[in-house]
């Protein structure tokens, strides 16, 4: 069963998988490692992401990438007011640890209902040039619609480390929860880092959801595969960690790659959770954890 | 650019506690007042009135500038800082998992103080080298002294008319009180700052005041307009000689 064709092909596609899955993980890396914000609805929103790029692209015949990233505007708007909402209701008045849990957990099936009652349960996909073609590198077929994923994902991880390290907001945001009071002796208002911090988050979600559907096709509760995924990467990779997320994220792709081509695709959805046990006993700080 | 601090009849606490009664100082453009007090007596305190940290019950507290009258007790804190007053916390209050570098650069988040970011980062490093060795180091594995300076470094990136400094020598080892406390007067003389600084340690505050308060239960005891004076008062000998 075992040839050296099909394991290069795995670890290619393993990559490729990797570069997406980054993308997917960066809105938890931010708000859950930076933020400590639990915002288990992130897939949700990763999803919702994937219907409205699949609604302009059916109803306008718009590319769905470009598409995700025209939207973003309207999703860091989403994400801040529920930043706000959330912080008013919970943070606040200090019962955001099971309170606020509940609350996005809630979130996650509103938005899940909310999208089978508009779009029923039926698979959803969506139509661009680059779906459906393959190129060959070196005696590997590599699918274009995984190789665009992997290039925005690879973009996305890149601009959100600049915007981490380089910018003053970026600081702030590193800084929010290892000392409020002290960030408001620098100057910077700690609800408002964090509302902007939650609006990229939910920003990059949305993007993230206009890859998947372009690598697959999704129905409302897609959401739930990744729920496992997402915080997986996010403690892999060391809760905060940019690079870490990407790194862990291609970890993850590889092995899910590995099991789905060897063992079969079933087992695929119990690498996360296994990585994420791996993690926690042998490293809880993660790989690139401070 | 004259800038003074005058804090007029504040009562202040914690809840049913009150902690201030009635209390008034003044900080002049380009002094250096000691609040001098042992522990509980109110001087971190009354220095949280001044940033809006802890909301007076009663009193005035005001940022005279340039013939403008500001009521600190309307503002925010990010709003007092933003008006360049910056505050050296005790404890020190680093980002423990951000480099020092990043310490730094936070402390010029203020809109006011980032066009001047070379110019205060290149004066931190050549005041305290020893935060330019460790620019990428993380500020929580450095040793207390190291610390304390780069909390007095990250206060003055954010280019303060005023600096507050609350209990500069707590756990520090006595070698390192006096090069920290000589740091801040170099740096006021150089940053024609205006310093207002509690401390329990006299010795240390005197070194550099130009006057200083003593405050015992919440009220200013006694006002030393000069040093001689104040080492000749009976609360300081009966508080800080053990005469």
């Amino acid at each position: 069963m075992f040839s050296w064709d099909l394991l290069a092909n795995a670890v290619v596609a393993g990559v490729l998988l990797g570069g997406f899955y980054a993308a997917v993980s960066l809105g938890v890396s931010l708000t859950f490692g930076l933020l400590d914000v639990v915002n288990i609805a992130h897939p949700a929103f990763v999803i919702l992401g994937s219907y409205a790029a699949y609604a302009m692209n059916s109803s306008f015949g718009l590319d769905p990438i470009l598409t995700g990233m025209l939207l973003t505007p309207l999703f860091y708007v989403l994400g801040a007011a529920v930043y706000q909402v959330y912080y008013a209701s919970f943070e606040r008045r200090g019962e955001e640890s099971l309170r606020g849990l509940v609350f996005f957990f809630g979130l996650l099936f509103i938005i899940e209902v909310s999208l089978s009652l508009t779009y029923g349960v039926d698979y959803r996909l969506v139509e661009a040039p680059y779906i459906g073609k393959s190129i060959e590198l070196g005696g590997v077929g590599v699918a274009v619609r995984l190789l665009v994923p992997f290039a925005v994902g690879l973009a996305m991880t890149l601009a959100l480390h600049l915007f981490l390290s380089r910018t003053f907001y970026g600081r702030a945001i590193k800084a929010v929860s290892q000392d409020r009071l002290a960030l408001r002796l620098m100057g910077a208002n700690p609800v408002r880092i964090k509302t902007i911090a939650f609006g990229i988050g939910i920003a990059a979600a949305s993007l993230s959801g206009a890859l998947l559907v372009t690598i697959a096709p999704v129905v409302p509760s897609t959401d739930r595969d990744y729920i496992g995924r997402v915080f997986a990467i996010a403690v892999l990779g060391g809760l905060g960690s940019i690079g870490g997320t990407l790194v862990a994220a291609i970890i993850l792709g590889v092995a899910e790659s590995l099991m789905a081509t060897f063992f079969g695709p079933s087992w695929s959805l119990a690498v996360s959770f296994g990585i994420l046990l791996l993690a926690l006993a042998v490293r809880p700080t993660g790989l690139f954890g401070r | 650019m004259a800038s003074r601090i005058v804090v007029h009849n504040v009562d202040a606490g914690y809840g049913a506690v009150r902690v201030l009664h009635r209390l008034s100082i003044e900080v002049r453009e380009g002094e250096t007042v000691a609040l001098l007090g042992t522990n509980g007596n109110g001087k971190s305190t009354l220095i949280k009135c001044i940033m809006g940290i802890v909301r007076p019950e009663a009193g005035e507290v005001l940022l005279e500038s340039d013939g403008a009258r500001i009521d600190l007790t309307k503002r925010s804190t990010e709003e007092i800082v933003g008006l360049g007053i910056a505050m050296v916390p005790e404890g020190r209050r680093l980002f423990p998992k951000l480099t020092v570098e990043e310490n730094l650069l936070l402390g010029a988040y203020r809109p006011g103080a980032r066009g001047d970011i070379t110019r205060n980062l290149a004066f931190c490093f050549e005041a305290f080298p020893v935060l330019r060795a460790r620019r990428t180091q993380l500020a929580g594995s450095m040793s207390g002294g190291e610390q304390q300076m780069l909390a007095v470094a990250r206060a003055l990136m954010s280019s303060p008319r005023v600096l507050l400094v609350d209990e500069p020598s707590v756990g520090l080892a006595p070698i390192l009180v006096s090069r920290v406390i000589a740091k801040i007067k170099e740096l006021k003389d150089r940053h024609h700052l205006t310093v207002l600084m509690a401390e329990q340690n006299f010795n240390q505050a005197t070194k550099i005041a130009d006057r200083a308060y003593i405050i015992v239960h919440g009220k200013i005891e006694f006002e030393g307009q000069s040093m001689q004076e104040l080492r000749g008062n009976e609360l300081v000998k009966k508080y800080y000689m053990g005469l």
